[in-house]
């Protein structure tokens, strides 16, 4: 108040008695109206026990909000307020409150815990061979309660085929992903793909399949009812078989006519039946791959 | 004279009741639709499509318009489709958690600073790192226990569904 300060006290023991009697207002305040204060928990991780530290004397009300938490008990000032692992399973920013007449707070963050599983999104399920970047991957790293483990991680990726590693390699997690890009192998087989933290993986299957042909070469003959023709076995630049069901597109010319026959391919080869009395040239072609022209003469 | 006492007490009566509402709609209807500013210069490996911003930022804005809302009446319904996986876990955790505590949470004045940091090659998950300011209400019953201007950072997966892109992680972080 203004006169304590401004009045000038004649006693000598006149402070003293002031701070006497300050100390007993103080002594007969109500507990309750003293200030509780929080302390943060420094560290926390996801799914273990954390103590909020409280000063202060008496009983008052504590709330714990955060992600998937809204708890609300009881508690004794000046003693520990410990959160069981199942309050605090979740990572990110939670808000301690203290309420008597008035609340306090304090806001501390929760980290994830370390990995125990990887999302892993791969693709494509199927790649053709011998073609560069086809083939990608995304990790995410997820500790026990699925929170996004932010912090960086070291991931491996490998591309095993049945005897042989096609691709190796490892990326360091930013924000809680690592990805990869990766050419297909020279085999039409599955290949695993695997990414792996410390002990925790994580496997997908690709099925690489042969790529389109490389080149088309037909033989053909004079029958009774017409021209049959035939590819020799087709396969890719890696020498891969092209997939059953490939079509090829074979073309005869006799004169100015025209005529076009689809057959897919069975067991490596593709072959047609054609009617043409006259000498005729015929091709085949089979998506951006033109084979030899095959000449055959009129019927005798 | 008596008239005139009785007209004179109706219309303070009335102009008592005309500030009070004023004043209940400031408070209760403060903006919740959330501002949502969408950055994508740093977009790896795949670059953002503007159509696929354009439903990013559409359903960002609506995810969390629902999740005020879901906090703020303690119900579940409006998080249906807009939240997936963990982050629809998490919520309705919260929900139930507020709803036996008797606890209520108001995400007022929204706005949402978002950088697409990752997009994966084949375009099926999309990684956000948004930097939210909002004013945090708690409440017990019609007390409020918390109150704060908050500045937040959170790391957010959005996968495509079938005709919107879902929130499948919604992780707050203390920084990027």
């Amino acid at each position: 108040m203004w006169w304590s300060i401004n009045t000038v006290w004649e006693r000598p023991n006149v402070n003293k008695a002031l701070v006497a009697a300050a100390l007993g207002a103080f002594c007969m305040m109500p507990l309750s109206s003293r200030a509780q204060e929080l302390r943060a928990p420094a560290g926390a991780i996801a799914g273990s026990e954390v103590a909020i530290g409280t000063s202060g004397n008496g009983n008052g009300t504590f709330y714990l909000i955060g992600p998937g938490t809204a708890l609300k008990r009881e508690v004794q000032f000046g003693q520990e307020v410990k959160l069981p692992p199942r309050d605090v399973r979740h990572a990110g920013v939670y808000r301690a409150v203290a309420c008597t007449d008035e609340c306090r707070s304090v806001t501390f963050h929760v980290s994830a815990a370390k990995p125990a599983s990887l999302s892993f999104l791969v693709h494509p399920s199927r790649a053709p061979v011998a073609l560069g970047d086809v083939i990608s991957g995304v990790a995410l790293p997820f500790d026990e309660f699925s929170n996004l483990v932010v912090s960086p991680t070291k991931v491996s990726f490998q591309l095993n085929a049945k005897d042989k590693t096609i691709m190796s390699q490892s990326a360091t997690t930013q924000s809680g992903v690592a990805w990869f890009r990766a050419a297909s192998g020279r085999s039409a087989e599955a290949v695993q793909v695997v990414a792996q933290v410390d002990d925790v993986s994580a496997r997908r299957v690709v099925q690489q399949v042969a790529s389109d042909p490389c080149s088309l070469r037909i033989k053909g003959q004079r029958t009774a009812k017409g021209i049959t023709v035939e590819t020799e076995p087709v396969r890719d630049c890696t020498g891969n078989p092209v997939p059953d069901g490939t079509i090829v597109t074979f073309t005869a010319k006799h004169g100015k006519d025209i005529s076009t026959v689809d057959a897919p391919i069975k067991q490596g080869i593709a072959r047609a039946q054609m009617i043409a009395p006259g000498p005729v040239v015929v091709s085949a072609a089979s998506g951006v791959v033109m084979g030899n022209e095959l000449r055959l003469g009129a019927q005798p | 004279m008596t008239k005139r006492r009785t007209w004179l007490v109706m219309v303070r009566a009335l102009a008592i009741a005309s500030v009070a509402l004023i004043a209940s709609t400031q408070s209760v209807g403060a903006d919740i639709s959330p501002k949502v500013v969408f950055e994508n210069s740093k977009t790896a490996p795949r670059s953002v499509e503007s159509l696929t911003e354009r439903s990013i930022v559409r359903d960002y804005k609506f995810a969390w318009a629902n999740l005020a809302l879901a906090l703020e009446s303690n119900s579940t319904d409006p998080l249906n489709g807009l939240f997936v996986g963990n982050a629809s876990g998490v919520l309705a955790d919260q929900v139930t958690n507020q709803k036996r505590s008797g606890l209520t949470s108001r995400y007022l004045n929204q706005s949402h600073k978002v950088d697409a940091v990752f997009y994966s090659v084949e375009g099926d998950v999309m990684e956000l790192h948004d930097t939210a300011e909002y004013d945090l209400q708690v409440l017990d019953g019609s007390k409020t226990i918390y109150q704060e201007h908050v500045v937040a950072r959170y790391i957010v997966l959005m996968t495509p569904a079938a005709d919107r892109w879902a929130i499948r992680q919604l992780e707050s972080v203390d920084r990027f």
